[in-house]
């Protein structure tokens, strides 16, 4: 339990492999923790819902209403200007060949998905943020590489100085370091 | 280790809102400039001429019909400059002394023509036939605008294709009568939606096809 | 291929450290550019230079250059359009529908190879801009208001084709960053010096590998790639249909749009494989990630699709023949044995003989056999779009105006200059940013570990 310099952003705890963070993460949210992230160098299967987050799903409908925004707009573009502002008739093709449209109408809603789900991912896990507190942990450099992390946020109901940094010492990590904000 | 201080946060999304504002402010200017009649047209700033020329003195005051200068108009496809010989007509009687006159008068003396500046240039792709839009009812004012108001003349439209097929699409909604060619500031006298009509059968305008290609584009 | 649900790594190479992987691959970027890096960029620049000057000429002077006239007037420039365009293939294949496959051995080429897609898209993008002619009137192809109220014709196959191959490089550029972000972080955690850190800290968009980030980061790669696979299908179909759509004998064909997809993906591994055994013979510590195995299966995938492919030359003739076409008869004929034959014959040893002997295992082991048939292939490939674009084109419906293609010095040029372009870039993006997808590769390692 080390000094505290007035802020803290939270406590985080150090793990040496995907399984032991797995098995610490379930262990907070029994805890009742509700502001505790994972860190990890890669995805670990189950690490975010062991955690309670299940909100992912956002992002498959806003491909949903992507694909359809982008497949109606790109129809309805095809339909406003080749039949209605400018209908040309080419070798008596149909003026509303809308069989022949499909294709762009296809790419379209690809084109939609593909944006949506990008704006969806932005929206929903708010980077770019270069500047977090949680980088100032130590030895947080690694958790792109090689080390896995659990962090606990002073936000938390349940957060306190005493109980929940001797918690994170009961998960068996191999450190657990304070968080300055 | 941080690498970025707190406030670079700010500028980040600042920067990604700031990218998307000045994406839609280009595009919103360039929409907008490519259909603004003083962009595309100069509309509104007169045109210098070699001879301070009045049409606003000519047309609107002493009455002179278009017809009298602009003689080709009503049947060709170019509609015409008078030649120094048209103003002499009556500028060897009137204002005879004028220095306003004197190009006209030099021009007269050694027949070398007065070279006016061009103020409606359209594009070389366009094959447009003057003499067909007077003949189909079309008015002077509806492409040229107030011409009797200008001192100088100006491009009162902006001339763009999608102002061309705004009538070759409905030439109803801007057709005239044959003996209102000429008038200017010419009000239907009964509701266009009717004579419009009327005027498409009279002049057997077929508006089908109007719009096709090969139509301005030969 | 598909019985397999965790494929065996051959002989399973032991199980890097944690951290191992991230070292190997940062340290192909963070140490000095090797000799070989740095003559291959020397030569892919010149050869860049080469391709800027043949635009330039082409923009200056006119299309002529180029040796196109009627009748044959697609000439180079189609042709390496196709060409490039499905070299472009094979990187979204990799890495969307393997995905989707849980295919893991695409792991090995799915960032290089989407890497490639972007620059192959990004050079046969020159070809239309400058084949049409006016590159400064190029935004004409697109839809957007103007005082015209002119809009690109929807019926034409070949604004299908702009705007496929928009979608495409957009959807593939999106699914490449977002894949690449946790490995830019990565970088920028190793990074020592300043200015590389923030480099890699402003790309990384400051990602903290956070748990909730990685689950979203996960089902939306999945989402892009169940996007990206029937988008990957079309662009090519479209191509195909570029042509299928005209009625010209040679181009009229049904099977030209799937006969294209098995082409493009064919070529598009062909240049995969080359790049992989680069990659490995240049880096040795990437030899442990792209290793014998991984090519095993690349080049059994190219067989597949070169099998396809050779079914589609049956199928083109066999239709011409069953058209009992006046004109598409002596086309069949004569492109076999006309002034032509060299270029059909030679793109028939390449794409449907010499890949026979990808059937035997001592073949797949041996890397100068590969380089030699990968690079048969794209010789063949690129033989079969000119035998399609220009040589049906030689043979119209106007008999008299039949006519044989001239190559003028740019076109020499216009076939060697895009290899520069495409590799210049590539070279530069394998200096500057991992070229194995760091993240997904240790997570495949632990999870072979614990099998």
């Amino acid at each position: 339990m080390p000094e505290t310099n007035g802020c803290i952003y939270g406590y985080i705890a150090e793990f040496e492999d995907s399984e032991s963070l797995l098995e610490a993460a379930h262990r907070t949210r029994e805890a009742g923790f509700r502001r505790a992230r994972g860190h990890s160098p890669y995805y670990v299967e189950g690490l975010a819902d062991a955690l309670g987050d299940n909100t992912g799903d956002l992002i498959a409908w806003y491909v949903l209403g992507g694909i359809l925004l982008g497949g109606v707009a790109f129809f309805l573009l095809q339909f406003i200007t080749g039949a209605v502002w400018y209908p040309l008739n080419i070798g008596a093709r149909p003026i509303v060949a809308w069989q022949a449209w499909m294709i762009i109408t296809f790419e379209g809603s690809v084109l939609g998905g593909g944006l949506a789900a990008l704006l969806g991912l932005v929206l929903q896990i708010q980077l770019p943020l270069p500047y977090h507190p949680i980088f100032n942990a130590p030895d947080f450099h690694l958790a792109s590489s090689s080390r896995f992390f659990l962090s606990i946020e002073a936000r938390d109901p349940l957060f306190d100085e005493e109980g929940t940094w001797q918690f994170l010492e009961s998960l068996e990590p191999t450190k657990v370091s304070e968080v300055t904000c | 280790m941080q690498i970025f201080r707190p406030g670079v946060n700010t500028v980040a999304k600042i920067s990604i809102l700031a990218g998307a504002l000045v994406t839609v402010l280009v595009l919103n200017f360039l929409f907008v400039q490519d259909r603004s009649p003083y962009s595309r047209a100069r509309a509104g700033i007169a045109v210098a001429q070699p001879v301070r020329f009045s049409h606003q003195l000519h047309s609107d005051q002493l009455n002179i019909s278009c017809n009298y200068c602009h003689a080709s108009a009503n049947e060709y496809a170019y509609a015409g400059i008078p030649d120094t010989h048209t103003c002499m007509s009556c500028h060897s009687q009137i204002a005879v002394y004028s220095e306003l006159l004197e190009p006209v008068r030099t021009s007269y003396e050694t027949g070398d023509p007065l070279v006016w500046n061009k103020v409606h240039d359209l594009a070389e792709h366009v094959y447009f036939n003057h003499g067909v839009h007077v003949q189909n009812g079309v008015g002077c004012e509806t492409c040229h605008g107030r011409v009797d108001q200008m001192a100088l003349v100006w491009q009162a439209e902006t001339m763009t294709m999608a102002w061309c097929l705004e009538c070759h699409f409905a030439p109803e909604d801007f057709i005239r009568p044959a003996d209102e060619i000429f008038t200017f500031g010419y009000e239907p006298p009964i509701d266009q939606a009717v004579l419009g009509e009327q005027l498409l059968e009279e002049y057997e305008i077929n508006p089908e096809g109007l719009g096709d290609c090969w139509v301005c584009h030969r | 291929m598909s019985s397999q649900s965790i494929p065996q790594q051959a002989p399973a190479p032991p199980l890097p450290r944690l951290g191992e992987i991230t070292e190997t691959v940062t340290n192909t970027i963070f140490g000095k550019a090797p000799l070989w890096w740095l003559i291959a960029f020397g030569i892919s620049s010149a050869l860049a230079g080469a391709f800027v000057l043949v635009l330039g000429a082409v923009a200056l002077f006119g299309t002529g250059l180029w040796g196109i006239n009627v009748p044959i007037v697609w000439g180079m420039g189609i042709t390496n359009l196709v060409f490039w365009i499905g070299i472009g293939h094979a990187g979204t294949f990799i890495s969307a529908f393997l995905l989707l496959m849980r295919q893991s051995w695409r792991n090995a080429f799915s960032r290089y190879a989407e890497a490639m897609t972007l620059f192959a898209l990004a050079t046969a993008g020159m070809f239309p801009l400058f084949h049409v002619g006016r590159p400064e009137w190029i935004f004409y192809f697109a839809p957007y208001p103007n005082t015209m109220i002119l809009n690109p014709q929807w019926l034409s196959p070949l604004v299908w084709d702009a705007i496929a191959i928009s979608t495409y490089g957009g959807i593939s550029a999106i699914f490449w960053f977002l894949d690449l972000i946790p490995d830019i972080a990565a970088m920028r955690d190793k990074a020592k010096r300043p200015i590389p850190r923030a480099f890699y800290g402003f790309l990384a968009l400051g990602w903290r590998s956070d748990s909730n980030h990685w689950e979203r980061l996960h089902k939306t790669a999945y989402i892009l790639a169940a996007l990206a696979t029937p988008l990957v299908i079309s662009v090519h179909s479209v191509v195909g249909l570029d042509f299928a759509i005209g009625n010209l004998p040679g181009w009229h064909h049904s099977i030209f749009p799937p006969y294209f997809v098995a082409g493009a993906i064919f070529s598009g591994l062909a240049m995969t494989v080359i790049v992989g055994i680069v990659l490995r013979s240049g880096y040795e510590g990437l030899k442990d990630f792209i290793t014998m195995d991984h090519i095993d299966k690349a080049l059994k995938l190219m067989l597949i699709t070169g099998l396809l492919v050779t079914y589609g030359y049956m199928a083109e003739t066999f239709g011409g023949w069953y058209k009992a076409d006046a004109f598409e008869l002596p086309l069949i004929i004569e492109r076999a044995i006309g002034p032509y034959a060299p270029f059909y014959l030679a793109m028939l040893f390449f794409n449907c003989i010499l890949i026979q002997l990808l059937w035997f295992k001592p073949v797949r082991k041996n890397i100068a056999l590969i380089l030699v048939i990968c690079v048969g292939i794209l010789i063949g490939m690129w033989l079969e779009r000119f035998v399609i674009v220009s040589v049906s084109l030689s043979y119209t419906y106007l008999a008299p105006t039949w006519e044989v293609f001239n190559f003028t010095f740019w076109d020499i040029l216009t076939i060697f200059g895009p290899f520069g372009f495409f590799f210049a870039q590539f070279l530069v993006f394998i200096r500057f940013l991992p070229s194995l997808p760091i993240s997904e590769t240790q997570q495949h390692a632990v999870e072979v570990a614990h099998a």
